[in-house]
């Protein structure tokens, strides 16, 4: 039991500056350097308001993602790799935004429905048209 | 008398009113089935619209390698043929974890983009019909997101189209298990509609479209910054600044990427071009004054930032903390001495 106390605090410990040092954001040297958002988007993003809010938005993607079965290490660094206006432009209609899939699977349901509504018509007699349903009787 | 003269009109009336109806409803019938179709003709048989006079007919990037696609994974797939193409050999299941959201059975766009980023590559979007062909033209396969299915039935899904040809009236894809899919314009271009013709050029940073916008290309090497793809990014901005020699933003992008890199002679000389052709960017000086103080240039950096502070702007509140940041240099390394 003490040496699992023990071993508990070291991993707590150690948890603990590994987790602040992935969170902690990354500042660089000098807060006051202006970044290329800003000279690009001119006037749209540079007030506070706006910085904070992109801030805010960026957690909601991040937490949204992380509830999607996304690992959180993986949720930040896809949306570190967004700029705050796309960040935007997603923030608020993440469900509603198009998932590519593709029709693979769509193809493999219609075709097995088809199957089984034509096995059970087989079976009922309808129709006739797979021939291990009604085999014909052997004389 | 006027009872039984009445009975048989109104009999009358109301036949003439049954076969009307009839009648109409078999022509209902018809025009419907005609127009049904009509319909189907005209969606297979569109004519493409006439491409530019420098595009040729037809052109198809057969070198463009072909992954079929895994159960819900035409994301990974599709990005995969495209890295591929642009010279990084990867292949869709080192993809899955960047791209895929499993609850959604499906890849967001935006995770495309941001994959694209994070393997040092520029994104880059086009949300046009008619940008689509000029790229194939000038050997870019294009990954474009269709809605396979109807807007209340979706089936979203990535192809990447890498040919058309124009006489046939056709156009070439990579698609899901189908290496080289030949769609006819018009289904092409209704699929396609239903996400608002979104497409993602994947390319070196050294490259630009055939249709590059200043503003959408400047976006593109921004995520590469984003997303601490300096190296990218400053090929990204050299590029942008070879094609817009005015730019602004392509030399404060370059002159960032050089500092966060730690190249301070790089990153001077971005800055310093950015306020000879933009004496009003207050940003500029500001920025500049950043990579003087580090290199302990202290006067030199006192004076840029004076100078951003005068400007003044939305971002004055920044240019006088970094005046007051400089000040606090001086005097500590005053007191030190």
């Amino acid at each position: 039991m003490h040496r699992f106390r023990r071993s508990a605090k070291f991993v707590s410990i150690f948890l603990i500056i590994f987790l602040s040092v992935i969170y902690m954001p990354v500042h660089s040297v000098f807060a006051a350097m202006v970044g290329t958002e800003a000279v690009l988007l001119d006037e749209e993003m540079q007030s506070t308001r706006e910085k904070v809010r992109a801030f805010l938005d960026r957690e909601d993607v991040r937490t949204h993602l992380t509830a999607q079965g996304i690992d959180p290490l993986e949720a930040k660094a896809r949306v570190d790799s967004l700029s705050d206006a796309e960040i935007q432009h997603i923030a608020d209609r993440i469900e509603q935004l198009p998932a590519g899939s593709g029709v693979l699977e769509v193809i493999v349901i219609v075709a097995v429905v088809f199957f089984l509504v034509l096995l059970i018509l087989d079976m009922i007699g309808v129709t006739d048209v797979f021939t291990f349903i009604n085999p014909p009787p052997k004389r | 008398m006027c009872l039984h003269s009445l009975t048989p009109l109104r009999n009358d009336s109301m036949t003439i009113c049954r076969i009307y109806l009839y009648v109409r409803g078999i022509l209902f019938l018809i025009g419907f089935f005609v127009s049904l179709l009509a319909g189907c003709a005209e969606f297979r048989h569109v004519k493409m619209p006439p491409l530019p006079e420098n595009v040729p007919p037809s052109h198809e990037l057969a070198a463009v390698p072909f992954f079929p696609q895994e159960a819900y994974q035409c994301g990974p797939a599709a990005l995969a043929m495209a890295l591929s193409s642009s010279g990084l050999p990867v292949k869709p299941e080192d993809l899955v974890e960047e791209v895929y959201t499993p609850s959604r059975k499906g890849s967001l766009q935006m995770a495309m983009i941001g994959a694209c980023r994070r393997h040092g590559r520029l994104a880059y979007e086009i949300t046009a019909l008619d940008s689509i062909f000029p790229e194939i033209a000038a050997g870019h396969p294009v990954i474009i997101l269709q809605n396979l299915g109807l807007s209340w039935y979706p089936l979203w899904h990535y192809a990447v189209v890498i040919g058309y040809d124009a006489a046939e009236g056709t156009v070439i894809l990579r698609s899901g298990v189908t290496a080289r899919k030949l769609m006819p314009f018009g289904v092409f271009e209704k699929t396609w509609a239903r996400s608002n013709y979104w497409g993602l050029l994947v390319l070196q940073p050294t490259q630009l479209p055939a249709m590059a916008k200043e503003e959408s290309y400047l976006a593109a090497v921004l995520g590469l910054e984003k997303a601490r793809q300096f190296q990218a990014s400053i090929s990204g901005y050299t590029t942008a600044i070879t094609r817009w020699p005015q730019s602004l933003p392509a030399r404060m992008g370059l002159g960032n990427s050089y500092y966060a890199i730690g190249d301070l002679k790089g990153s001077e000389r971005a800055f310093r071009e950015a306020i000879n052709l933009h004496p009003n960017a207050g940003a500029g000086y500001n920025n500049l004054a950043h990579v003087l103080l580090e290199q302990g240039r202290y006067s030199e950096a006192l004076e840029a930032a004076r100078k951003a502070v005068s400007l003044g702007g939305p971002l004055k509140a920044t240019y006088e903390e970094t005046f007051r940041e400089i000040k606090s240099h001086m005097s500590q390394n005053a007191h030190e001495k």
